[in-house]
C-alpha cells in the first residue's frame, strides 16, 4: 500500500519532517518500508501556454510551436518576444492551451530513477531547433495516455512549477499490506490521517459526508424504481446498498488533480466513474462496483433484482478480465435474479460490464464476509485492490456515507443523475460493544502507572467513547471503524501504542530461584558435534527437503517420502529419509573446488513416512547423526576402517565401545538405502542395540553422486546413542602398582575366518583368567592371492596384587592360543 | 535371412554372458538390421524400423541388468569386524585443523546458554507440524488473512513445514500449566529451522532458523519483556544498550511489537542506527485459553526472531545462502 502525504495533510495537519513523521508512524502505528520523494522527479516541470502553433513544413504531423513560460527558463534561446520554441507531434496540441513543458537539461519523469534516465536538450528535429518537450501525461509518469499532451485543466499562471499546481511535491509511503491486516481502516487515507493525527497529539476532524452514517438524498428524479435487493443467506453480507443512476458517460474525466492522486498511489484512471470508485476505496476502504443498470434487468428478466447469495457447484462465471470461473458453494455471488453478474468482492462478471454503450448504471456499496472473500481470492487467484480491502473486514457502517459521496461525486464529475432511491438489505451485523477496563488491568499488563483519566484521555483521541462506570473502572466503545477491537488486550494495545511503547520502562520479571539444567540430549548433541569437529570434520546444515531423484539415487521410495505440493522447486519436493543423500550431494562439488580430502557432518532429522505418527497425529522425528569421507586419491585399505575409526573415536570420547556385525541380509531401511551391505557393518553397544551403520556406498551410489573411489561414511540414530550413553556406568579400574607384561601372538587362519572369531575365542579362554588381560590388533597380512591370512594380537597382561612372572604370562598365552586354535582352526606362527 | 527374433535371441544371450555387454551393441549383426531398414519397400519400413527399435530397447535393458550383475558380483565383501584392512595399518582421523562447527550452531548454542542461565528451559523445534500448532492454537482463524503473511509450503497429508517456531509455543503452555498452576512460572524457549515458501537469493532463504521464548506469570508485563530482551541482548553483545520497537500484528500476541536494538559499538554501530531483532507480544488470551491455561488469572509475553542475522552481523556474512550450501571454501572459515 502506498500513502501519500499530501493526501494525509488534505485530512490532517502534518507539520513535522518527512523524517520525524516517518519514525513517529513507525513508533507508533506500523514500519515503513521505504520512503519516495515525488518533488525531485517534477522539480524542472513548468507549467506553459501554447502561444502559436502551426504544423511544421515537410511534416504531417509535427506542429512548431511557440510557448510561454513567464520568462522562468533563464538557459534557453526565446525569440523577439520572449517565446520558446518547442516542437510538438501530439493532436490535441492547439493555441491558447497550458501544457506541462519539460525544459532541455531536465529528466523525462518517466524515466526517473533509470539506469540511464532520458535527459532532455535542445537539439535539431528537421533541421529546426525544438527546446526540450511538450509532455503526455505517461512521459509525465502519471498514467498511460497516448491520446497526446496533458491539459493543464486550471487556470494558473504561465511558469508555475507544474508540481505546485498538482500537489506533486509529495512523499511517498511504503508500506505491507500484512503489516496492518488487522486494521481495515488504516487501508483508506482519513484512517491513516485520523492515526497520524492522534499520534501527533492532534484532535481529528472526520469529514462531514464521512460522518454522516444516515445520509439524506436531495435530486433523486424517481425515473426508475429502486434495483430490489436480497440477501439471501445473511451470513454472506451485513449490508448491501444500491443505487440506479443515468446519464452515465465513460468518456468524462475525472479532474486531472483526482487522476495524479490516483496514478501516485498505484491506481490508474479510466474514466470520471471508475475514478470515483476508486477514489473513495482509497480515500476510505470500502470498495464500491459499477454494473450496467440494463444489462442486469436484461438478465434479470426486466427489473432490477440483485440477490446476494453462495455460488453453486458448476456454476461458471466470466469475469471482467476476461477469464471464466467456477463457482463453489463458497464463493459469494451477486446475481441479477438468478444469473451470476459478479463474484462478491473480487471481481463483476463480464455480463454486466459498463462499456461505452452504458447509460444507466447501479453502484453497489456493501460488505461481505471475509472469510469467505479470503478463501475465494485464493482459490481463483484474484488480487485485486478491492478484495484486499474486504479482507481485512470493512465494518458496515461505511456502506452508506460512502454510497452517497458517490452519488455526489458522479454528478459533479461525469454528470450522472440519480434516479432511484437507495436500495438496502442487512445481513448479520456486527457492532463494537462496550470493554470496561480499570486503571489496574492496563497498567498491570504494560508496566506502566497511568491513571484512569490518562486512559481516557488516549483512548478519546482517537474516538473511542467512553463512560465513568465507578472511580476505577471506565467502560469504552471502539468507533464503528474499528473493527479490530473486541476485547480489554486490545483497548490496552491502543493505549500502549498511542502512548508508545517506547515510553515503557524495561524492568526484568519477578522471578522464582531455580536453576535450569540443559536438556541432556542436547548436551550430548553438543559433544559429539565438538568430537566430530576434533576429528577434523566439518559440520554442514543441509535442506530438510530434497529431490525425488536424489530418493531414487540411493535406492529409496519416493512413497516414504512426504511430499510437498506447492514447492518451488523440484530440488524442494520432498521431505527426506535420511541424511546420508544431502551430504553425498557435497562431495563431488567441494572436490570440484579443490578440496581432496575431508569429512562432512550433519545432526538433524530425518522424517521417513514409515516412521508412523506421535500421539499427537504429527509425524515421527528422528534425530541422526551422519558422516561421510572422502579422498580424491585412493588410501591405503578401505575407505570402510576411515569411517568406522572415527565412530570408534567418537564412541570411545563418549565412554563406551561400540561393536561391528556384518549385515547378513537385505536390509529395507530407507537410513540403510545408500550403504553396499557387503562392504557396510551394523554399529552396536553394549547391549546389543542397533544404532546405525556405518559402511561404503553402493557403486550405483557412487555413479549417480560422481563419487571418487574413497568413500565411506556412517548414519546413527541419535536417540539409540542417546539411550546407550545414559546406560553407562562408570568404568574406571584402580590402577596397578605392578609391572604389566606383553606377549604379542601371531595366527595364521583361513581368510574367510574375520578378526572378530579371533577375539571371541580369546575372551572365550580369558573368562576364568586371574590377571588383568587387554587385547589389541598389532598386524593384519595377507599375501596376494592366498587362501589365508596372519593376524597377529597383543596381549596385555596386568595383575593386581603382584609382579607377574614368566611362567604365569605363558601360561595365559597358551590358554589363549588353544582356544584360538580350536575355535578358528588357526595355526600359530 | 535371419528372422528378428532369432537376431534377438541370439543377442539377449550374448550380453548375458558378456563381461563387457555394452559391445553387443556394437555387434555387426545389430548394425546389419538397420542398414536393412532403406532396403525395403516404403510401406513395410514402419513396422520393421518398430521391431528394429523394440529389440534395441530389450537390449539396452539387458545390458543394464548384467551390469548391475557384474558390477555387484565385483563387490569384494570385507571383514567388517577387522580394527582396519589387511596389508594396512590403523586408519588415522584428519588433521584436528580442518574440523569446524557450522557457524549457525555454534551461535544458537551461545543464544541457548545464555537464556538458560536466565532461567529459559530449551526446546528444540519440530520441522513437520499440522495445521493446529502453525495456526489454530495460535488463534489464527481458518481462512484468516494473517495465515498468508507466512507463505506456508503443505504436504499432501496437509501437514506444514512449520513457518515459525512458535509451533512450540501450545505444547510448551500446556507442559508448564500444571507449574504454573502450583504456584511455579513458564519460562522456555524454543528454536529451530522453519521455512517459507519464498524464491532464494542472497537475503532470503526457504529454510532458516529461528528462536522463540515464552514466560508466563501472575504478573508478567510488557515492561518485563522489554527488560528481559534487553537483558539478553545486552548479555550478547557484552554491552548496555537502547531499544526501541514499533507495533506490529501478530495474531497469537495482543499488543503486539517489533524490537530494534541500537547496533552495537562491537559491529561498528553509530547512534541512531536500528537493528530490528524480533516480533514480541504479550500472549493474546486465546492462545493461553486454547492451552487450558486461565487468562483472567495469568499473563505472558512471547517473542520470536531469526538466528542467521546475528550470525551474518556477528561475521559480516554477505549471503544468506552460504548456511545451507555446505561449501567447504566458506565452512572453514569458522575455525574453533
Amino acid at each position: 500500500m502506498i500513502i501519500s502525504v499530501n493526501w494525509l495533510k488534505k485530512f490532517t495537519d502534518v507539520e513535522l519532517s518527512i523524517d520525524k513523521l516517518t519514525t513517529l508512524v513507525g513508533a507508533r502505528l506500523v514500519e515503513i518500508e521505504n520512503v519516495v520523494d515525488l518533488s525531485e522527479k517534477y522539480k524542472d516541470v513548468l507549467v506553459v501556454r501554447v502561444i502559436e502553433c502551426a504544423s511544421l513544413e515537410g511534416t504531417d504531423h509535427l506542429n512548431l510551436t511557440k510557448i510561454d513560460d513567464g520568462g522562468v527558463r533563464s538557459d534557453v534561446d526565446r525569440d523577439e518576444n520572449g517565446l520558446v520554441q518547442v516542437i510538438c507531434g501530439a493532436p490535441n496540441v492547439k493555441a491558447g492551451m497550458l501544457a506541462a513543458w519539460l525544459p532541455p537539461a531536465s529528466t523525462v519523469p518517466e524515466s526517473f530513477g533509470d539506469d540511464e534516465p532520458f535527459i532532455l536538450s535542445a537539439k535539431k528535429l528537421r533541421g529546426v531547433i525544438s527546446n526540450g518537450m511538450l509532455a503526455s501525461a505517461k512521459e509525465l509518469d502519471l498514467f498511460d495516455d497516448h491520446t497526446g499532451i496533458l491539459e493543464i485543466d486550471r487556470d494558473v499562471a504561465v511558469g508555475t512549477a507544474f508540481a505546485d499546481v498538482y500537489d506533486l511535491n509529495d512523499y511517498l509511503l511504503d508500506i505491507e499490506n500484512k503489516s496492518l491486516t488487522h486494521r481495515p481502516d488504516t487501508f483508506g487515507v482519513i484512517g491513516f490521517a485520523r492515526e497520524v493525527a492522534a499520534i501527533q497529539g492532534k484532535t481529528f476532524v472526520t469529514p462531514e459526508w464521512l460522518a454522516q452514517l444516515d445520509p439524506t438524498y436531495d435530486n433523486v428524479d424517481g425515473a426508475k424504481e429502486a434495483p430490489c435487493v436480497v440477501i439471501d443467506d445473511p451470513s454472506l453480507s451485513a449490508r448491501y446498498q444500491a443505487v440506479v443512476l443515468s446519464e452515465a458517460d465513460a468518456n468524462r474525466q475525472s479532474p486531472l488533480e483526482v487522476q495524479t492522486y490516483l496514478s501516485r498511489v498505484g491506481v490508474r484512471p479510466i474514466n470520471a466513474v471508475v475514478d470515483v470508485t476508486n477514489y473513495l476505496m482509497m480515500l476510505t476502504g470500502q470498495p464500491l462496483h459499477a454494473f450496467d443498470y440494463d444489462k442486469l434487468v436484461a438478465l434479470a428478466g426486466g427489473k432490477a433484482d440483485i440477490h446476494v447469495r453462495a455460488g453453486r457447484d458448476g456454476e461458471k462465471l466470466e469475469l471482467l478480465d476476461g477469464r471464466t470461473v467456477e463457482l463453489s458453494s463458497d464463493d459469494i455471488v451477486i446475481a441479477a435474479g438468478d444469473i451470476a453478474v459478479g463474484l462478491a468482492g473480487a471481481m463483476g462478471g463480464l455480463n454486466t460490464v459498463i462499456d461505452d454503450s452504458t447509460k444507466n448504471i447501479i453502484i453497489e456499496s456493501a460488505t461481505f464476509n471475509l472469510y469467505k472473500l479470503r478463501a475465494t481470492q485464493m482459490r481463483h487467484g484474484i488480487f485485486s485492490e478491492a478484495i484486499t480491502r474486504f479482507t481485512k473486514g470493512q465494518p458496515s457502517e461505511l456502506a452508506a456515507p460512502v454510497l452517497a459521496e458517490a452519488v455526489r461525486l458522479m454528478g459533479e464529475w461525469a454528470g450522472t443523475k440519480q434516479v432511484s432511491e437507495i436500495a438496502e438489505a442487512r445481513g448479520e451485523e456486527y457492532a463494537n460493544k462496550p470493554i470496561t477496563l480499570t486503571a489496574n488491568r492496563v497498567n498491570g499488563v504494560l508496566g506502566t502507572s497511568l491513571s484512569l483519566t490518562e486512559i481516557d484521555t488516549i483512548l478519546r483521541s482517537v474516538e473511542f467513547a467512553s463512560v465513568e462506570v465507578d472511580d476505577v473502572t471506565l467502560a469504552v466503545a471502539a468507533p464503528y471503524w474499528r473493527a479490530d477491537i473486541h476485547i480489554v488486550e486490545d483497548v490496552i494495545e491502543e493505549v500502549g501504542r498511542l502512548r508508545g511503547f517506547d515510553a515503557i520502562m524495561p524492568t526484568l520479571p519477578l522471578r522464582d530461584f531455580s536453576a535450569i539444567r540443559p536438556a541432556p540430549f542436547d548436551d550430548l548433541r553438543e559433544n559429539i558435534r565438538h568430537l566430530l569437529v576434533r576429528s577434523g570434520a566439518n559440520e554442514v546444515l543441509t535442506y530438510s527437503f530434497v529431490h525425488g531423484d536424489v530418493i531414487t539415487k540411493v535406492g529409496q521410495k519416493v512413497d516414504d517420502s512426504y511430499r510437498i505440493i506447492n514447492s518451488i522447486s523440484p530440488d524442494l519436493q520432498y521431505y527426506r529419509q535420511s541424511l546420508t543423500p544431502s551430504l553425498l550431494g557435497l562431495i563431488h562439488p567441494n572436490i570440484k573446488q579443490g578440496f581432496d580430502n575431508f569429512a562432512i557432518f550433519e545432526i538433524n532429522k530425518v522424517h521417513p513416512k514409515s516412521a508412523g505418527l506421535t500421539d499427537e497425529g504429527v509425524p515421527v522425528e528422528r534425530d541422526v547423526i551422519a558422516l561421510t569421507l572422502a579422498d580424491n586419491k585412493q588410501q591405503s585399505g578401505a575407505a570402510f576402517y576411515h569411517a568406522k575409526a572415527v565412530l570408534e573415536y567418537l564412541a570411545s570420547n563418549l565412554g563406551f565401545t561400540l561393536s561391528f556385525e556384518a549385515i547378513t541380509s537385505d536390509t529395507n531401511q530407507p537410513q540403510t538405502a545408500p550403504f553396499e551391505v557387503r562392504r557396510s557393518a551394523w554399529v552396536m553397544d553394549a547391549q546389543g542395540n542397533n544404532l546405525g551403520i556405518v559402511g561404503e556406498y553402493k557403486k550405483s551410489v557412487g555413479r549417480g553422486f560422481k563419487l571418487p573411489g574413497f568413500v565411506a561414511g556412517f548414519e546413527i540414530d541419535a536417540g539409540s546413542l542417546f539411550a546407550a550413553v545414559c546406560e553407562l556406568k562408570p568404568s574406571y579400574v584402580p590402577l596397578s602398582r605392578y609391572p604389566s607384561t606383553e606377549r604379542d601372538i601371531c595366527f595364521q587362519v583361513d581368510s574367510q575366518i574375520t578378526y572378530r572369531q579371533i577375539i571371541v575365542a580369546v575372551e572365550h579362554a580369558l573368562i576364568n583368567a586371574s590377571p588383568g588381560v587387554e587385547v589389541s590388533p598389532v598386524d593384519l597380512y595377507q599375501p596376494e592371492d592366498a587362501a589365508t591370512k596372519n593376524i597377529t594380537i597383543r596381549l596385555k597382561l596386568t595383575a593386581h596384587d603382584h609382579t607377574l612372572t614368566g611362567d604365569e604370562a605363558n601360561g595365559v598365552v597358551k590358554v589363549v592360543t588353544d582356544s584360538v586354535m580350536a575355535d578358528t582352526g588357526a595355526t600359530v606362527i | 535371412m535371419q528372422s528378428i527374433d532369432d537376431i534377438s535371441q541370439a543377442l539377449l544371450a550374448k550380453v548375458n554372458t558378456s563381461d563387457a555387454p555394452r559391445d553387443v551393441l556394437k555387434a555387426p549383426e545389430f548394425k546389419e538390421l538397420y542398414n536393412q531398414i532403406t532396403k525395403l519397400d516404403p510401406s513395410e519400413r514402419g513396422g520393421y524400423g518398430k521391431q528394429v527399435n523394440n529389440l534395441k530397447l530389450n537390449l539396452v535393458q539387458a545390458i543394464e541388468l548384467r551390469e548391475a550383475e557384474l558390477e555387484n558380483a565385483a563387490v569384494e565383501p570385507i571383514d567388517v569386524t577387522a580394527p582396519w584392512d589387511v596389508n594396512s595399518h590403523a586408519p588415522g582421523l584428519l588433521p584436528t585443523q580442518y574440523g569446524t562447527q557450522h557457524p549457525l550452531t555454534k551461535e544458537l548454542r551461545v543464544v541457548i546458554d545464555i537464556f538458560t542461565r536466565m532461567g529459559f528451559a530449551a526446546i528444540e523445534s519440530r520441522q513437520i507440524d499440522d495445521d493446529f500448532h502453525m495456526f489454530g492454537a495460535l488463534n489464527f482463524p481458518e481462512n484468516h488473512p494473517a495465515r498468508d503473511g507466512y507463505d506456508t509450503f503443505r504436504t499432501e497429508e496437509n501437514f506444514i513445514p512449520p513457518a515459525h517456531t512458535s509451533t512450540m509455543q501450545h505444547r510448551i503452555l500446556k507442559d508448564g500449566k500444571a507449574k504454573l498452576e502450583s504456584g511455579g512460572q513458564i519460562a522456555a524457549i524454543s528454536y529451530g529451522r522453519v521455512f517459507r515458501n519464498e524464491d532464494v537469493d542472497a537475503t532470503h532463504e526457504h529454510t532458516f532458523y529461528q528462536c522463540e521464548g515464552v514466560f508466563v506469570s501472575e504478573t508478567a508485563t510488557l515492561g518485563d519483556m522489554l527488560g528481559t530482551l534487553r537483558a539478553f541482548f545486552e548479555v550478547y553483545y557484552g554491552q548496555e544498550l537502547k531499544i526501541k520497537t514499533q507495533p506490529a500484528y501478530f495474531p497469537f500476541v495482543e499488543p503486539g511489537l517489533e524490537f530494534a536494538i541500537e547496533k552495537p559499538a562491537t559491529l561498528g554501530g553509530k547512534p541512531g542506527e536500528w537493528l530490528e531483532m524480533l516480533g514480541c507480544g504479550m500472549i493474546h488470551p486465546n492462545v493461553l485459553r486454547a492451552a487450558d491455561i486461565d487468562p483472567e488469572k495469568y499473563q505472558g509475553f512471547a517473542w520470536g526472531g531469526g538466528v542467521e542475522r546475528l550470525v551474518m552481523l556477528k561475521y559480516g556474512i554477505e549471503d544468506l545462502r552460504h548456511f545451507e550450501a555446505g561449501k567447504l571454501a566458506f565452512l572453514r572459515k569458522f575455525k574453533s
